[in-house]
């Protein structure tokens, strides 16, 4: 198939997206839009985690801090100066941050910039470690800006949060960051600079040897995967409409780490389409968390038995798919054409 | 030590390309590699052998910066690159294979090699992401090199395989083609026949002679099979112990007695 085909296919989809989603915003049933959302932000979220721990192989658990970053930052940009003085009753956001108001695009822009700095900032030193140590060190970069935005009560305004942020978040901007993550970490993955990355996560020593720097290609899919991180984190609180540092802890890491392993690592594909239903499941599973009666005895509801269940999902993954649900198979228009014509043969 | 005081060689006139002054590596008490020289012209094809343990990788390692030496001087086309990192000692053109093979496993034989023409990209990822033209004709003259050097070593009908589901031999063609995709002058072979059978040693005494002449390198081969190292070497160096104990042609050194020894512990003069 040629490259033109291909394209064409893919802006053709896109479309069909926009109609979808033209549609859903007018007539769809609000409860079912907000998990869409929720959804196509855990996209953007899976799908720049995977660019960092799937290609690259850097295994990270600070998305959840990136994220953090981007919604604050988004927050305090796009939010009015009336709503801001009502937050902050303890102590006034400190100036100029209270007087300014900018667009919603910018603001999420810019709380991905932000995410993106604080990814090259944290990356830069602790990319010289590998494995389990990255690991340990993400996450302590994730617990120390939980930590800072608990006290910094001038800024964020500590663990009260921010409270009343307007709901910009609706499925256009979703999809269209879900469609730019997808297309970006794509694109990047299918280049040169992807073949870059994943020769990192196959073989450092060799890589090096190629004549590839390693620092700077692991700095690079860091800071990529924080800046959509950080545009997701800007998203999900305006959807929210409400924001505290708590809320962004490495309970949510883990949550787009189950994703990525259940649609398998360096696996775009299997990436979306997890998260996607990931979302849908969240809800569904909501009744594990009511009080329930089996065979007489009542059992109290437990909160957070829905992770248990996903606990349990991933472990089946682990011992029966090792590459995940979707493997190594990518989504193409290759394959997507094979899948009709195959069924045609077999109608004849 | 009598061979170590070489004749000059013919080769005398020609460019250095690579010289080592007074290299010693240390580890914490074990001395790996003790005042090691060299002076490799352009154009040569040095043997480097000894018996296991000896410091032969630990050189190449330190030709390309696996680790740092502990004393002396690596110089390369005139520049000193002792204290250069791996990265950039490769970019300047020195290309290596690996004694146990470095493939990377999740990708296919010609995603290996074109992995390889990373380091030169001019590209930058703006352009890769946006698949602008000038990257367009970066990438399209990767795929035509990647092409060629898959055929220079006879592996073009597999290019599509996963690197490591290929037999022995063949992985170690593909990373010699992977090595010479960074555009190396000076190539640095790993022990290239280990795990080969006899007609494919034959086969790789060829394929060094020939991408020696078609791509202008120089080269140093490690190895322990001594039909490579005696048809194609014009010079070797014998190392024990992290001491180079001899120094010659092949005829030199197949009857220097200090080499018998050094391989076959007491002074057996039939050996």
């Amino acid at each position: 198939m040629k490259r033109s085909t291909r394209v064409l296919l893919s802006i053709l989809f896109i479309i069909l997206i926009y109609v979808f989603v033209f549609f859903a915003e007018k007539y769809m049933d609000p409860f079912i839009k907000r998990i869409l959302n929720t959804g196509f932000i855990y996209v953007i979220l899976a799908v720049s985690l995977n660019l960092i721990n799937g290609f690259t192989g850097q295994f990270s658990l600070g998305h959840a801090g990136f994220m953090a970053i981007g919604a604050y930052t988004s927050a305090l940009l796009y939010m009015s100066p009336e709503s801001k003085m009502s937050n902050f009753f303890m102590e006034p956001l400190i100036s100029p941050l209270d007087r300014i108001q900018i667009p919603f695009f910018w603001a999420i822009i810019v709380g991905g910039l932000m995410a993106a700095l604080a990814g090259f900032i944290v990356g830069a030193p602790s990319l010289r470690v590998r494995g389990d140590y990255l690991a340990i060190v993400t996450y302590g970069f994730s617990e120390i800006i939980r930590s800072l935005f608990n006290n910094l009560q001038n800024i964020t305004n500590g663990p009260l949060g921010l409270k009343g942020l307007p709901t910009y978040t609706n499925l256009w901007w979703t999809v269209s960051w879900a469609i730019i993550t997808v297309i970006v970490v794509r694109r990047i993955v299918d280049s040169s600079y992807g073949r870059a990355l994943k020769s990192i996560r196959d073989d450092e020593v060799a890589a090096e040897n190629l004549g590839i720097n390693l620092f700077k290609h692991k700095v690079l899919a860091f800071v990529i995967g924080a800046f959509f991180a950080g545009v997701a984190g800007g998203l999900l609180g305006s959807l929210l409409m409400t924001i505290d540092p708590n809320s962004f802890s490495i309970l949510f890491t883990y949550q787009i780490i189950t994703i990525i392993l259940l649609g398998g690592l360096g696996n775009i594909t299997g990436s979306v389409v997890v998260a996607i239903g990931f979302a849908f499941l969240m809800e569904a599973l909501r009744f594990v968390e009511m009080p329930m009666k089996i065979f007489g005895i009542t059992i109290p509801g437990i909160l957070g038995m829905r992770m248990l269940i996903f606990s349990i999902l991933l472990m089946i993954t682990i011992l029966f798919f090792r590459k995940g649900l979707f493997g190594e198979r990518e989504f193409t228009w290759e394959g997507f054409v094979r899948l009709f014509t195959k069924r045609k043969v077999n109608q004849q | 030590m009598i061979a170590t005081q070489t004749i000059q060689q013919p080769t005398s006139e020609k460019k250095t390309i690579l010289r080592m002054e007074h290299v010693t590596k240390r580890f914490g008490g074990l001395v790996a590699v003790s005042d090691f020289n060299l002076d490799l012209k352009e154009g040569e094809l040095l043997g480097l052998i000894g018996p296991n343990g000896a410091g032969k990788t630990t050189i190449f390692n330190l030709i390309t910066h696996v680790f740092p030496v502990t004393e002396g001087k690596i110089e390369f086309m005139g520049r000193d690159i002792t204290k250069l990192k791996t990265d950039k000692i490769i970019r300047l053109g020195i290309a290596r294979t690996f004694q146990n093979i470095r493939l990377f496993g999740s990708m296919t034989v010609k995603e290996n090699i074109m992995t390889a023409f990373h380091a030169h990209l001019k590209s930058d990822l703006f352009s890769a992401v946006a698949f602008l033209p000038n990257y367009q004709r970066e990438e399209e003259h990767i795929h035509s090199m990647t092409w060629e050097l898959m055929k220079e070593v006879g592996i073009e009908h597999l290019a599509d395989y996963k690197a490591t589901s290929l037999p022995y031999g063949l992985q170690r063609k593909l990373e010699i083609a992977r090595a010479l995709a960074t555009n190396p002058k000076l190539l640095l072979l790993d022990e290239p026949a280990a795990g080969m059978n006899p007609d494919e040693t034959l086969e790789l005494n060829k394929l060094i002679l020939d991408i020696r002449e078609k791509f202008k390198l120089t080269i140093i081969v490690i190895e322990h099979d001594m039909k490579v190292i005696m048809n194609i070497c014009e010079r070797i160096i014998v190392l024990d112990h992290g001491v180079t104990i001899a120094e010659g042609t092949p005829e030199e050194i197949q009857k220097n007695p200090v080499v018998i020894k050094a391989y076959l512990g007491a002074g057996d003069e039939d050996a």
